[in-house]
């Protein structure tokens, strides 16, 4: 029912009730139960009396229209919540969950209501101090806050205009965007992304850049975005809360948690600290920072110690039985055996018929074949006979390293729970872990993923209802997303087509070498990033500006025989990674993200980067600092302002639209728009300035002069065509039920019917069903399909020659290295329940329930010893630099640890200096692994990440503060 | 409503009853001190002027010192005699004032590398206490450290000592569900309840000069919508119900199971929300293995809050957490679970606002 029709209705029924006195009363609800729907109750109790006091506050609980909406930001694990969003006096007055998610599976917990106390202050925010609201110029020294207002034509021009000089004197490789993590799947993500496209000029991979990229995920099942939906949990009875801190990160996932433990689930919380997960856990399991590689193999050993692995599901999903040379310590390949043979076919024992067997690389399927998990067999080869030996004995071995009085020492956890969680594991009937994206950010972080994952599959707790590791949890809608890529002389339906049909003989070229669709998105996704539409964010900052930080890893890890350069130069070499552009960089667009808060060492970047711009331009709706320290600021509509639709992830399986409830706030404007008048400006200039072409990064010659036309489809889209392309692209969408852009308006969300092919959807490899839980990765453990690595098995043993020089082809735990200096105490990180990345970091409501401004966290102890009282101001520093912030004492913080919640603004700190200054973040030398079938870059994956967790910093009250 | 209304109040040694009560049970073991509750109330209620440092609905680290600060040793409520005890009245710097920020200066008025975004209060200082000034700190040892979460509103009391206290008769019981209003029209100020209130969730607004709290959303209430607060809670743990309402999840908590208990009810007031307590995983010992059947919240703490029914609440829980684990079927947590939302949470109260006509209380 349309609301402007309920009101009307209404307004009869109540000049009824003028007449009628308290029959007016009655007759008005029955009105409005007729108007609003036979399943609507009438209110209980007596009618109200309107009368007195008690109209008052009657009075405010009033509004003019409800629309539906969400918040394009990234909360990723968490994202995904129905909003109605109430208006008043033309004004967003208060936004409230919509709390209509159908029940799906009939024996599990619905999805209401979602949300959090974030979505549900943006009224609040979208109104308050920090709103930008007209395009702005900086007229004063860079980060000081002096601007001068202009008019959108005006700054577009100058933008325009040097970008124009940077494309035709140093080539589209000197001006980059940064997309952000705000990207949505509509106007915002296809405006930035086709943008880019059109100009040639490349994009931050954020996803690296931050530390979500997984990198022992990626190494062992050949892909990161994998997860099963919320509800899944509630057929656990084994939880495992393991590198995440979900009831800070997951508000409106966490009931499913709790109820799942009332469900008989047993819930573990493994962490340094006694986190909020901790608290509703039936065991938490205090582990020393940094250790959890070691807890893993420690019941990795046990579990084999005692015969609970899972030996059937071993010998079919993983790499366990692969026989290995003892001479080379690489896999035996058909290369090995035959003039010719492939290198990537691979071998077992086969224990039936006693002989050597080739795996067939387009099952698992074992058929007869039953393979050998220990001893050593002799093979013929042209070279002469080899000792071969299946990766299961290399790894028993392995782990008689981590007996449980060394991993105790290591860890601090006591051999009683440590072989007791080992035993509940092997024996669960579903075991399931809630691991987040902690572990990415550690130096050592891809052994931890690997160790972790390694301990679920020798139980065989992968791909079953209820068990399984969350990856990187995405899903999207599917099928438009050619809209950025495709040539503007077709239409956005034809132009996919078109894609398709060019794609069409490589794809079937790989179909017949064996590759399952999901590895030809992958290879197609490599494609598209070694043509540079996509930058790994740490080797862009390693080149420009961060070069001494991100390659001082030498300088910290004790088992690196070479300097980080060589490897990275033997990686460009090798094209194992794709290097950055050469070009200096002028202009850098922020249209969604922050990195002058999010980069580790931002503020060298304020000397190098930076000073070395043309133009430093930001699009935003709120002062970020590097909005703040922009040459240009252009106010971006708020998410109740704009119609767009969001990415989601299997957790929360809905697509979720943001829709305009009022006009964008004084000159704002969509993301989408401000792209293609950014496109417009420059076409426009380009004809003015008599400039025809540019030279792109392949060496062609592309047209400057239609620019616009070619991104907006000439004349498909301009401007003002955010709600043409949404209808455009969910009648492309193939994963959403068929639902249309006005329906879903209406909607608010609808839920995701299936996964397509996509990069990011594909890797769920599972089914989804209407009345269903989602379990992910039953494409590999009940279809049998490979799994994307190079053994097309989960893979715990990589010959990568990086991977073998490091010490590491089998899962290990490393020490971490001091990064920073020889300090006594670990700056730990994680998420706040405060805020989604800065979003609200300055919000005064917020802030009022926290302490107003940055804190870190210190044990107790630690406070005492150095004479530091709650409150105190503290300067954190070592040997990199130094910061200023509040101390707060936690009891449950483990001696030694620092914990410092992440993404407050620099400008929240004294001298503009906050904890990412501290952070030398190098780069682990794994992480430039490459020609390795699946260690190969993509977007999202197997480029280099960040380290900042475990930086050894020391703390020291600052006098007379 | 009348003034001369009786409900709420003491008469010949009894307390006049509503008709009917509504009440809350807040679950302990899905609190997660996400403060959504919080944020919920303060964007519905609170954010007119001289009510920018109310929080109707808290959220409080326990052991700690609560919203506002030591409120439990401020007294107030009544003694075992029924007498009424002395009391303070919290300050605004006790409940934690609204500080005021620095954005413009910083943002749009040059100040951006000279100083920093800061809090500042009226006296223009750096703040010294907040409504969640002491989130996650908690208390014991490491490794044996432990908290909670407590979630407070106004208890809507039977025997409110509030309205009891109140001089002018501004404060009353509505007759048809038991919530406790103060009359903002007749309220001059005198603070007397604030004293009087054991749970001290009344603030003054230092503007209007008057008394305000949580209403319990009794316009959302009246429309079939339930408070801000619990609809709102994305962890899906306030029931909201009547109290003689025998197959609601209120009165199963609280009678059948037993296993939701009222905060401090020494104090005497009979607040009408309930809370069900925390359990705790178990201790750690010196060698870093846990203690098997042992709680790290000192269950002598959770009989202070909650009284000596803690003990079996909480055998309760234990024992039909264990059964459940051994496959067997529970009543009580299919209650605590809550299949379908909003059927299980709040089953008088099924419509979301955007199902009501918005201008359903307008005039």
């Amino acid at each position: 029912m349309p609301v402007d029709l309920q009101r009307r209705r209404f307004v009869l029924a109540g000049g009824a009730a003028l007449a009628g006195g308290s029959l007016g009363l009655s007759l008005r609800q029955l009105v409005w139960a007729e108007a609003a729907g036979a399943d609507v109750l009438p209110p209980p109790g007596p009618a109200p009396v309107y009368q007195g006091f008690e109209d008052l506050y009657r009075a405010q609980w009033t509004w003019d229209s409800v629309v539906k909406s969400t918040h394009i930001v990234n909360c990723w694990y968490q994202r995904g919540c129905a909003w109605d969003v109430f208006v008043k006096d033309g004004i967003v007055w208060r936004e409230e969950q919509s709390g209509v998610y159908e029940p799906t599976d009939p024996a599990v917990p619905d999805y209401n209501p979602r949300g959090c106390q974030k979505g549900g202050c943006y009224s609040q925010r979208m109104y308050d101090e920090g709103r930008i609201r007209y395009p702005i110029k900086r007229v004063g020294a860079r980060g000081e806050g002096r601007w001068q207002r202009v008019s959108w034509e005006e700054g577009l021009r100058e933008v325009a205009d040097r970008i124009i000089d940077a494309l035709v004197e140093d080539g589209p490789g000197s001006v980059v965007w940064d997309g952000g993590t705000a990207s949505s799947g509509g106007g915002h993500g296809t405006g930035v992304f086709r943008g880019a496209h059109v100009l040639d000029t490349p994009l931050l991979d954020v996803n690296s850049d931050v530390g979500d990229h997984h990198p022992g995920a990626q190494a062992t099942v050949g892909k990161i975005s994998f997860s099963g939906s919320m509800d899944d949990f509630f057929y656990s009875d084994l939880i495992l809360i393991w590198g995440g801190n979900p009831v800070f990160t997951q508000i409106p996932n966490a009931h499913f948690l709790n109820e799942a433990r009332y469900n008989g689930a047993h819930i573990v919380t493994i962490a340094p600290d006694y986190s909020a997960s901790a608290v509703h856990a039936d065991e938490w399991i205090p582990v020393s920072v940094g250790t959890d590689a070691a807890l893993a193999l420690g019941m990795c050993r046990i579990i084999l110690d005692e015969g609970l692995e899972d030996r059937a599901f071993i010998a079919e999903q993983t790499d366990l039985p692969l026989l290995v040379r003892t001479d080379t310590g690489l896999f035996l390949r058909a290369s090995d055996l035959e003039e010719g043979g492939a290198d990537d076919r691979f071998h077992v024992w086969d224990t039936g018929s006693d002989s050597l067997r080739r795996c067939d690389h387009r099952s698992l399927v074992l058929d007869r074949v039953q393979p050998a998990l220990e001893g050593e067999y002799t093979v013929a080869t042209p070279g002469g006979e080899v000792t071969v030996t299946p990766v299961f004995a290399l790894l028993k071995r392995h782990l008689a390293d981590y007996d449980a009085a060394r991993v105790q020492a290591i860890t601090g956890v006591g051999a009683r729970t440590l072989a007791a969680l080992a035993r509940r594991i092997a024996t669960a009937k579903a075991a399931a872990m809630v691991t987040q994206s902690n572990f990415s950010k550690f130096y050592h972080g891809l052994e931890m993923e690997r160790c972790q994952i390694l301990l679920m599959t020798l139980c065989g707790q992968i791909g079953r209802k209820g068990s399984g590791i969350v990856g990187f949890p995405a899903l999207s809608i599917a099928g438009h997303e050619t809209i950025a890529v495709s040539d503007g002389g077709f239409s956005p339906q034809i132009g996919a087509l078109l894609l398709q049909i060019k794609n069409t003989p490589r794809a079937l070229q790989w179909k017949m070498a064996g590759h399952t669709d999901e590895m030809i998105v992958y290879e197609l996704a490599r494609e598209a990033y070694r043509s540079g539409a996509h930058l790994p964010s740490n080797l862009y900052w390693y080149r420009f500006g961060l070069g001494s930080l991100l390659g001082s890893s030498a300088r910290w890890d004790p088992t690196m025989q070479r300097e980080l350069d060589a490897f990275l130069q033997e990686a460009y070499a090798k094209g194992w990674q794709i290097e950055p552009p050469t070009s200096r960089q002028r202009v850098f667009l922020e249209v969604g993200g922050n990195i002058l808060r999010r980069t580790r060492g931002y503020n060298r970047l304020y000397e190098t980067f930076v000073q070395e711009l043309d133009l430093l331009v930001t699009l935003d709706w709120r002062m970020s600092n590097t909005a703040l320290h922009s040459d240009y600021v252009f106010p971006a509509a708020g998410w109740y302002e704009k119609d767009d639709i969001t990415w989601a992830t299997p957790l929360a399986p809905y697509a979720h639209i943001v829709s305009q409830a009022v006009p964008p706030l004084g000159e704002s404007k969509s993301d989408w728009a401000f792209v293609a008048l950014l496109l417009k400006t420059i076409q426009q200039r380009a004809i003015e300035r008599g400039i025809r072409d540019f030279v792109d990064r392949a060496g062609k010659s592309r047209r400057l002069d239609e620019v616009f036309d070619e991104f907006g489809f000439h004349g498909r889209y301009d401007e003002h065509s955010d709600q043409q392309l949404l209808t455009d692209i969910l009648e492309m969408t193939t994963n959403l039920g068929g639902i249309g852009w006005e329906e879903l308006k209406r909607k608010g969300f609808a839920r995701y019917t299936g996964l397509d092919i996509s990069l990011i959807n594909t890797a769920n490899a599972t089914d989804i069903a209407p009345d269903a839980t989602i379990t992910a990765n039953t494409w590999h453990t009940e279809k049998k399909l490979p799994w994307p690595t190079l053994t097309r098995r989960i893979q715990f043993y990589i010959d990568h020659p990086f991977f073998m020089e490091q010490g590491e082809q089998l899962p290990t735990h490393k020490d971490s290295p001091a990064i920073g200096g020889d300090h006594p105490l670990r700056m730990t990180g994680g998420h706040t329940r405060w805020s989604i990345h800065a979003s609200w970091r300055d919000h005064p409501n917020l802030l009022r329930l926290q302490r107003g401004e940055p804190t870190i966290f210190i044990n107790s102890d630690d406070a005492r010893q150095r004479g530091i009282a709650d409150g105190d101001l503290v300067r954190v520093f070592n040997d990199i630099d130094s910061f200023e912030t509040r101390a707060m004492i936690l009891s449950g913080l483990r001696p030694g640890q620092l914990m410092q919640h992440h993404a407050w603004e620099p400008y929240q700190y004294r001298d503009g200096k906050s904890y990412a200054a501290v952070t030398a973040s190098p780069i682990n030398p794994l992480q430039l692994a490459g020609g390795y079938f699946h260690l190969q870059p993509l977007p999202l994956a197997a480029t280099p990440g960040p380290s900042d967790r475990d930086t050894r910093v020391e703390v020291e009250r600052v006098e007379g503060a | 409503m009348s003034e001369a209304s009786l409900t709420g109040r003491e008469v010949n040694g009894g307390i006049v009853k509503p008709k009917r009560q509504l009440a809350m049970v807040f679950d302990l073991n899905k609190c997660l001190g996400c403060h959504t509750c919080a944020i919920a109330c303060k964007t519905q209620w609170t954010s007119r002027e001289g009510m920018e440092g109310q929080w109707w609905a808290v959220v409080n680290t326990m052991p700690g010192q609560g919203t506002p600060r030591g409120w439990e040793q401020m007294g107030g409520g009544f003694d075992a005699a029924g007498e009424a005890r002395p009391g303070l009245i919290p300050v605004r710097e006790e409940h934690g004032e609204a500080w005021q920020f620095n954005h413009a200066q910083m943002f749009f008025g040059g100040e951006g590398k000279h100083s920093h975004l800061q809090p500042v209060t009226a006296r223009e200082r750096p703040p010294a206490w907040g409504p969640n000034w002491d989130e996650d700190q908690g208390d014991g040892t490491y490794p044996n450290s432990w908290h909670f979460y407590l979630p407070r509103i106004c208890n809507h009391c039977t025997h409110p000592a509030c309205l009891e206290a109140c001089p002018r008769g501004a404060i009353y019981k509505r007759e048809q569900d038991g919530i406790v209003l103060i009359d903002e029209t007749r309220c001059r100020g005198y603070r007397m309840c604030m004293e009087a209130c054991p749970y001290k969730r009344i603030y003054f607004n230092h503007v209007r000069q008057i008394g305000q709290k949580c209403i319990f959303c009794f316009p959302r209430v009246e429309a079939g919508v339930a408070p801000a607060c619990a609809r709102q809670c994305p962890g899906r743990l306030r029931f909201v119900g009547y109290l003689d309402d025998e197959a609601g999840p209120i009165h199963q908590l609280v009678h059948r199971f037993r296993v939701a208990l009222p905060l401090h009810e020494e104090y005497g007031t009979q607040p009408n929300v309930y809370y069900v307590p925390p359990l705790s995983p178990p201790r750690i010992d010196a060698d870093g293995n846990a203690i098997e059947g042992s709680r790290r919240i000192p269950t002598e703490y959770l009989r202070s809050l909650f009284g000596a029914g803690v003990d079996e609440a909480l055998a309760t829980l234990e024992r039909e957490m264990a059964h459940r684990r051994a496959g067997g079927k529970s009543e009580l947590l299919d209650t605590l679970i809550v299949y379908r939302w909003p059927e299980g949470m709040f089953p008088d109260f099924p419509n979301g606002p955007a199902d009501v006509p918005g201008g359903f209380h307008a005039r």
